[in-house]
This record gives structure tokens, sequence and C-alpha cells, in this order.
């Protein structure tokens, strides 16, 4: 088994920037159209069902591209490999840890509304 | 002319360092070369490596003025001086300008630079069409110089892992070649996260090819049928 992965890695690089591209374009469109984004309206959408489920899809995506772009980055400058699977490793339970928590929070918000 | 060269003698223990040259260049002398040989008769100690004088063997690479290329189809006109000359960077330097090729050249050997074809070859030659013969303008004509693979960064970091631009180019040219019956064992040696994937498409190699040729297309062009290979 590989450990890193060569084209599946490029891929889900490529995927993942354009899923963010797609989620930041909507959001700047929220922005534009409209009535105007007060504390009320941000709540009302990050807590509808497809608002929430685009802000975990948006943070998993985040955390996908940010786990390629920093594994490429510490395979190329760290080579002792004791360091490499530290650094690795704090990177892979950050990322996780922010996606888990972004999906709890939503999960939290859309059981008091609902 | 001014020049400042990197000297390094691993046989007098000495740390490399910079040695300024004044030189006046002869009427006949055009290119950089030219100059570098007038200078080796002054101080025969001067290693650099050459051959053609003519932009074909790929063996006078070189780090000129900041920038990877070949002394021999460098025009004097266009130098700043002083012309600074350091070996090929990232390479481990053998002597001055003279730089170890041996993994350059084993990454070379990787890719299996040669046609493979099991198949009953005809009585004459394998024939191409013109189109198929096009495919490999572009590629076949590269030098081996390594003026590209010693400008990319990311060989620089990995350059016992990465094949780099060089022997991408190489491998596409076989890719892409119709004769060849073993490109998915050649795809499928490249889709690796070191030796095709370290490139980051920063383009230096197709930037500073003496011979004008664009690894970096290459390189996506075999991104492109690993792609078409898997779907
Ligand atoms: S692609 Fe260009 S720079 Fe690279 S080795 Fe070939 S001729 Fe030299
Ligand atoms: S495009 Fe790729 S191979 Fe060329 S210099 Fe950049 S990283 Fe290196
Ligand atoms: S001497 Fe042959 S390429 Fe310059």
């Amino acid at each position: 088994m590989k450990v890193f992965y060569g084209q599946r890695a490029w891929l889900l690089q490529r995927a993942s920037a354009l899923a963010l591209l797609l989620i930041l374009a909507l959001g700047a469109a929220l922005l534009l159209v409209g009535p105007p984004l007060t504390y009320e309206r941000w709540h009302g959408l990050a807590t509808s069902p497809h608002g929430a489920v685009i802000i975990v899809l948006f943070f998993a995506a985040l955390s996908l591209h940010g786990w390629i772009g920093a594994r490429d980055i510490v395979l190329d400058y760290v080579h002792s490999l004791p360091v490499r699977l530290s650094v690795l490793a704090i990177i892979a339970v950050i990322l996780f840890a922010v996606v888990i928590r972004v999906a709890l929070t939503m999960a939290a918000q859309l059981s008091l509304v609902s | 002319m001014r020049i400042s060269i990197y000297r390094y003698n691993p046989e007098t223990g000495t740390d490399p360092y910079m040695q300024d040259y004044t030189i006046e260049p002869e009427p006949g002398d055009k290119k950089l070369l030219d100059v570098l040989m007038r200078l080796k008769t002054v101080d025969d100690s001067l290693s650099f490596r050459r051959s053609c004088r003519e932009g074909v063997c790929g063996s006078d690479a070189m780090n000129i003025n900041g920038r990877n290329g070949l002394a021999c189809i460098t025009a004097l006109s266009a130098l700043k001086e002083p012309v600074v000359l350091r070996p090929l960077p990232g390479f481990p330097v053998i002597r001055d300008l003279v730089v170890d090729m041996t993994q350059f050249f084993a990454h070379y050997h990787a890719i299996k630079p040669y046609l493979i074809n099991d198949g009953v070859p005809p009585e004459r030659e394998r024939l191409q069409t013109p189109e198929q013969r096009e495919r490999l303008d572009g590629l076949y004509e590269c030098i081996l110089c390594a003026c590209c693979s010693a400008f990319c960064p990311s060989y620089w970091w990995n350059p016992d892992k990465f094949i780099g631009p060089a022997g991408l180019l190489q491998a596409y040219r076989f890719i892409v070649d119709s004769r060849d019956t073993a490109t998915a064992e050649r795809l499928a040696y490249l889709d690796d996260v070191y030796r095709l994937y370290r490139c980051r498409t920063i383009m230096n190699c197709t930037e500073v090819c003496p011979k004008g040729l664009s690894p970096s297309h290459a390189i996506e062009r075999i991104r492109i049928a690993l792609l078409r290979a898997s779907s």
C-alpha cells in the first residue's frame, strides 16, 4: 500500500479547490444580493439544513486541501523521518479536529433550531 | 571583460571560493565558451566540460549570471559584467564548474529511455503517420544538458526521488510514441508522489531550457495521460 498517493492526492487537491471556489462564490453572491447581511440573516443561513451542510462541506474541503498542501511542503522540506511523522501527525490532528468541531457545532445549532 | 568563477579543488582541501579574472576577448570570440577556452590557456587549472561548442552535446551547462545555460551558445554581448559563473545549482560539485551527473542520469535510465515493443518487427521499419511523428517534436530535441533540472526548486529539494523535468520530458517522449507498447507500465511507474508529483508547475524548467523545449508542458501531458488511463 502506498502511504502517499500520487495522482489521487493531486486530483483531490484540485477537486477540493473547486469545491472551495464554488462555495466562496456562493458566499459572495449572498453578500451581493438579498437583504443586508445582519446577524439574524447570517444565523438563519447557517442554521438552515442546507447552510449547515454547505458549511461543513466547506471546512471538510478546506481541511483536505490544507492536508495535501501541507503534506507536500513537509515532503519537500522535512527529510528526517521522525520529525516528518510528528509534523504530519500534528497537522492531521489539527485539520481533523477543525472538521469535527465544525460538524458538531452545526449539528448542535440545527438541533437547537428544530 | 571581467569574469568571476566558482573554484573548488577537492585535492587542496580548501573551501570553494570565487576567483576574479580579467580577460580581453579577441575579435573572433562571440560566445562565452570562447572566452572560457581563452582563460584556460592562461590558467590551466580551471576545469569545465565542453565538447561540441555548438549547443548539441549538452556538456557545458553552467549557471551564468544566476541562470542556467550553455556557455557555447551564450552570446558575450548579452552578458552583464562581471560575468558570474557557477556550477549547476543543486548538483554535487566535482571540481570548479564540473558537476556530478550520476543521479541525473540514473533518473533518465529509470524512465527506460528506449522504445519498448515486443511485437514482431516489420521487415523494414515501424512506420508512423506524419501526425504521429509530429507528437515527438519538442521532445526528441532534448540534449540532456540538465539546465532545467538544475533550475527546478522541486528537484533541489528531492533530487534523489523526483525524476525532474529532463527525465519527465524524456519519459513523455516515449509515452507519446505510437511505436511504443509499454505506455501503461511507463505511466504506472510515474504515478508516484515523488517521481512525478513533486512538480509544482513552477515552470523554471521551461523558462531556462536552452533548446527552447517545455518540460512543464510534457509533465502536464503526462498528468493528463494518467488521468485518462485511470478513468
Ligand atoms: S529539456 Fe532542455 S534544459 Fe532540460 S535537459 Fe533537455 S535540453 Fe536541457
Ligand atoms: S514545472 Fe515542475 S519540473 Fe519544471 S521547474 Fe517547475 S516544479 Fe520543476
Ligand atoms: S559544448 Fe556542447 S552544448 Fe555547449
